[in-house]
């Protein structure tokens, strides 16, 4: 059954179109990453896709019903930053969500709290909460009415990297009871270990959709970043300059060096041969802002 | 109807967690009281056998003011001769607890995917306001017997009154409140921000009716001058003198204040036979319950229908 359909979904404010004719079906249970620059169109589809802006042209529909209906009562959103009554505890918004809704138990709260590791904390104003502990009750507030259908934007802005791990390891507890998600991102790495297809978008037009393993084969094909340190920072430059790569310092200690994929293998040993004595070297987390970026401008059109 | 009960749950559940309810309860259920039997026992003090006490006139005064049907009687009159009103300040903030936190807080994003039927959050949060002023004003009503009550113990006063009937005037002030609030909740949703939300209601109607006072007093609809030949040729001269009997104001607050000429002659006031001139609608004369009643039912359904057709339109963020 298609969890979540848009046909030809448009939205524009006055004459700039935030997003252009997307249109794409989402199996139940599918896991879909969502991927495009700041300000490529994700969150407005999102948006639309949750019935709080209709569109200008184009129709959704979430469960086989046509979105805005009742369809929407089955789906747990967490778009942009959460958001909550600062004077009302953690547990307390979850009450108010859930009696909103209608059908959630308080057993349940205490289940999604339990999930996200907020049960010490329910009890304190949400106006005392950090961005971590925000972040994931308002995973939980998505999970309380047990959606069939996720919608999440960019539910990792502003983690740590534990904060990260912790929330990448809650989708895939959700996912393996047959949640259909849908989440946004503009960072491929974050999402690449929990997503099976990819739909990437851009200037509001969709430029990608397939499956990740074809995205993540398309940007190897053509480059790769590397964060360097050497003991003479100088004799990295000059060697890297040497091999007609372009250094980009990122701070006192590192270099950045981008390189063609079928080079990449051989970078470290032409470094060795320049006498530069390398203490730590690592593969960028590619940003949809550089390599996706990349690989529409020089696609140009959709796959 | 399901989703409405839902959202009326919900709603009651938040409001009844924010300071603001209960001082605004307070403010009404206690303060006015006791400044009431204050003012009281100050009159019986320092007035009672002074020269102008002749016979039973303190006693009766206090009992006018103090006692608990007086107090019941003042705590509907006095909100609606303060400006703003406080009935305006209540519902405006009312309205503002109900549909301008959603904006402020950047809660409709949660709000509307946890109940996205929007004409059941709208009847809810309405059914809500309603609920808080009808306890609001029926905590008046109670608390006047009880601090009434306490009054009789150091005021000369006593249980006489005519319960019924004022209880049918709150009733009707609080009915009056349906317009009010689809007006605050307009206002608010239109403007996207409480603070100017809240001033288009406490100032907005006021203005509009202001500017009509200062041309009618300024220039008149009776001289065929320049300004008016327009009305006259349209022959809107008599619409536009007739105007303040459909004015907002002065309709919502007739059942206040509609006991202010019975309290101004139980005070030895003689309100029937003066002339009150353009303070006249204000002092809740010209104009019948009744009518009252049904220019505010107008205004209830153009308000509400105005901002069912926005709520429902309106994108979120």
């Amino acid at each position: 059954m298609t969890a979540i359909s848009a046909a030809g979904l448009t939205k524009r404010y006055g004459r700039v179109a935030a997003v252009e004719d997307v249109s794409f079906d989402i199996t139940e249970g599918e896991i879909v990453g969502f991927l495009g620059p700041n300000g490529a169109g994700k969150t407005t589809t999102l948006r639309l896709l949750a019935g709080l802006i209709h569109p200008t042209q184009g129709t959704s529909q979430i469960l086989g019903r046509p979105v805005p209906g009742s369809g929407l009562l089955e789906v747990g959103t967490m778009i942009e930053e959460p958001s909550f009554y600062p004077y009302l505890t953690g547990r307390a918004n979850l009450k108010h969500a859930s009696l909103l809704h209608g059908g959630v138990s308080e057993n349940r709260i205490d289940e999604v709290l339990e999930f996200v590791r907020m049960e010490q904390a329910s009890n304190k104003k949400v106006a005392a909460y950090s961005q971590g502990m925000r972040q994931r009750l308002g995973l939980a507030r998505a999970l309380l009415w047990r959606p069939r259908v996720l919608l999440l934007d960019e539910p990792t802005n502003g983690l740590d990297p534990v904060g990260i791990a912790e929330i990448r390891e809650n989708l895939r507890m959700i996912a393996r009871e047959g949640v259909t998600i849908l989440i946004s991102s503009h960072i491929l790495a974050e999402i690449e270990k929990v997503v099976e297809r990819i739909l990437a978008i851009d200037k509001g037009k969709l430029r990608f959709d397939g499956p990740l393993q074809q995205l993540l084969q398309r940007l190897d094909a053509q480059t790769l970043s590397y964060r360097l340190a050497a003991t003479d920072h100088e004799a990295l430059n000059r060697a890297l300059r040497t091999l007609g790569y372009t250094p980009e310092p990122v701070d006192d200690r590192f270099v950045r060096v981008t390189v063609p994929t079928a080079e990449a293998s051989r970078l470290l040993s032409q470094l060795i041969e320049h006498q530069v004595e390398i203490l730590e070297a690592r593969r960028e987390a590619d940003t949809l802002e550089g390599a996706y970026l990349r690989l529409v401008e020089e696609d140009g059109r959709p796959s | 109807m399901n989703a409405t009960v839902n959202v009326i749950r919900a709603e009651l559940f938040k409001a009844l967690r924010k300071r603001r309810t209960y001082i605004l309860a307070a403010l009404q259920w206690v303060l006015l009281p006791v400044l009431v039997l204050i003012a009281g026992r100050v009159v019986q003090v320092n007035v009672s056998g002074s020269f102008v006490d002749e016979g039973e006139l303190v006693d009766t005064i206090i009992q006018v003011i103090a006692s608990p049907f007086g107090i019941a009687r003042l705590s509907l009159m006095g909100p609606s001769y303060v400006s703003p009103t406080f009935y305006m300040i209540v519902i405006a903030l009312f309205a503002a607890l109900l549909i301008g936190e959603e904006k402020s807080q950047n809660m409709w994003k949660t709000a509307l995917v946890a109940q996205p039927n929007r004409l059941a959050v709208l009847g809810g949060k309405f059914v809500v306001a309603m609920t808080l002023y009808a306890a609001f004003l029926l905590g008046a009503y109670l608390s006047s017997i009880l601090f009434g009550a306490i009054g009789m113990v150091f005021l000369p006063t006593n249980f006489t009154g005519e319960w019924g009937a004022l209880l049918g005037l709150y009733a009707l002030q609080w009915l009056h409140g349906a317009a009010a609030f689809m007006f605050a909740f307009l206002m608010i949703f239109l403007a996207r921000n409480i603070a100017l939300g809240i001033v288009m209601v406490f100032f907005l109607p006021a203005l509009l009716e202001g500017l009509y006072t200062v041309y009618r007093t300024a220039i008149g609809f009776q001289p065929l001058n320049r300004l008016n030949v327009i009305f006259q040729a349209l022959r809107l001269r008599t619409t536009l003198e007739e105007l303040p009997r459909y004015f907002f104001t002065y309709n919502q607050y007739a059942p206040a204040r509609s006991p202010t000429f019975e309290l101004v002659t139980a005070l030895g006031g003689d309100a029937a036979g003066s002339d009150f001139g353009p303070f006249s609608n204000f002092l809740g004369a010209g104009i019948t319950l009744s009518h009252a009643t049904l220019v505010m039912a107008g205004y209830a359904v153009f308000f509400g229908a105005l901002l069912t057709w926005l709520f429902l339109r309106r994108d979120v963020q």
